[in-house]
């Protein structure tokens, strides 16, 4: 068998440790190191990507908190404008009842006032009426001349002034 | 007809001696810097451009480097990375040698006992002295593990001293027999196809089989080569 003529060997092992030796060289100072590098670079490349994709992403949700609390703080001043303007109204609303009541009880007060005044007139009126009849159907019925203070007397008497 | 074992002849195509020791550049040695140069050229043409998405080239380039430095750490660990460099040779040139031996009239120089030998031996020693340059006279701990029953060092002692002398020559005679047998398997089948006729497209149809069969065992055995070497290197760096 060839591989046990044991004048090869020095032949063999010298050109493998050589040729070994310059592969070894070749591997370890050019291609491996470019490999490496090139992996080295992608990952990186990958990497940077990633972190740019999550600063991306943070932005947009500092925007979207920024957009919502925006949104809530206009929110809340159109709800406080609202309840200004309702209590304004009501306040307005509440002004005018009242000046509306106090005009007509005013009103009420007058015509009442009125309402009196016409009633004692019209009471003097039929005092001085009856007293009248009063002195005519007397003169008439047993001819007696009464007096007219006699008889405006006698008739507040009746009418109980 | 050329005898099974005839495709293992080493030739030598330049005569040449240095200080009396033939030192021949035979055809072994030129297949040898064919596997170097295809290896080399492999490994940086293909990652010339250095794309961020690799080409077809470049992706198995990657793909290599990536299986090599993957073993390396699986096996070894981060303390194994220093020794990427010639782990990734080894297990090339150990492929390239083995693939190269399937193209006919071709020469496999992992087929001789003096390469796979010389290589085993140059790890062993290797793996020996990083293993006393780590751990000191610690690493002759090796031959009797911590926690072993102290009776039992008698018989440990040689089982373990034997296991640990026998490596150099269990990495080297698996690659050396396994492509030698494979390679006079293929020869000797080879010449029944010729000599019995139509009955020839039997073995011929075997050859087919055990061809591929050998494909597969070449890059199985630069594959096993390399792991063992790396199975080597943990024991030296981590003990057991």
């Amino acid at each position: 068998m060839p591989q046990f003529d044991i004048a090869t060997f020095s032949e063999q092992i010298f050109w493998l440790f050589v040729i070994f030796g310059i592969l070894y060289f070749l591997m370890s100072k050019i291609a491996l190191p470019k490999v490496g590098e090139v992996l080295e670079r992608r990952h990186k490349t990958i990497e940077d990507n990633l972190g740019k994709a999550r600063a991306l992403k943070d932005e947009t949700d500092a925007a979207i908190a920024k957009y919502e609390a925006a949104l809530a703080e206009a929110r809340d001043a159109a709800q406080a404008d609202i309840r200004e303007a309702t209590e304004k109204a009501a306040a307005e609303h509440a002004a005018k009842t009242e000046a509306l009541v106090k005009k007509l009880s005013k009103k009420t007060a007058d015509a009442e006032k009125a309402i009196a005044g016409a009633k004692d007139d019209a009471m003097k009126g039929v005092a001085e009426a009856a007293s009248e009849i009063a002195r005519e159907a007397t003169d008439k019925l047993i001819g007696v001349k009464v007096q007219a203070k006699t008889a405006d007397k006698a008739v507040s008497a009746i009418v109980g002034e | 007809m050329a005898g099974p074992l005839e495709q293992f002849e080493i030739k030598p195509l330049a005569e040449l001696s240095v200080a009396g020791v033939d030192v021949s550049f035979t055809n072994s040695a030129l297949w040898m810097v064919i596997a170097a140069v295809l290896v080399t050229g492999f490994m940086t043409l293909s990652m010339r451009r250095g794309a961020l998405v690799p080409g077809r080239w470049q992706g198995a380039a990657e793909v290599m480097y990536e299986f090599v430095a993957n073993m390396l750490k699986d096996n070894v660990g981060t303390a194994g990375r220093k020794y990427f460099p010639f782990v990734f040779t080894l297990f090339m040139f150990v492929l390239f040698g083995n693939l190269l031996g399937m193209i006919p009239h071709s020469f496999t120089f992992t087929s001789h006992i003096a390469v796979t030998f010389a290589m085993a031996l140059v790890i062993f020693i290797g793996v020996t002295i990083i293993g006393f340059v780590r751990h000191g006279t610690h690493y002759f701990r090796m031959f009797f593990p911590e926690g072993a029953p102290i009776a039992t060092a008698f018989i440990l002692i040689p089982i373990e001293i034997i296991s640990y002398f026998s490596r150099p020559f269990s990495l080297a005679i698996r690659l050396f027999a396994n492509m030698t047998v494979g390679h006079i398997m293929l020869k000797v089948i080879g010449g029944f196809v010729g000599l019995i006729g139509i009955f020839g497209v039997l073995p011929f149809a075997l050859l087919t089989g055990i061809t591929v069969l050998e494909f597969g065992i070449a890059a199985l055995q630069a594959y096993v080569y390399t792991i063992l070497t790396c199975i080597y290197l943990h024991d030296a760096i981590h003990m057991h």
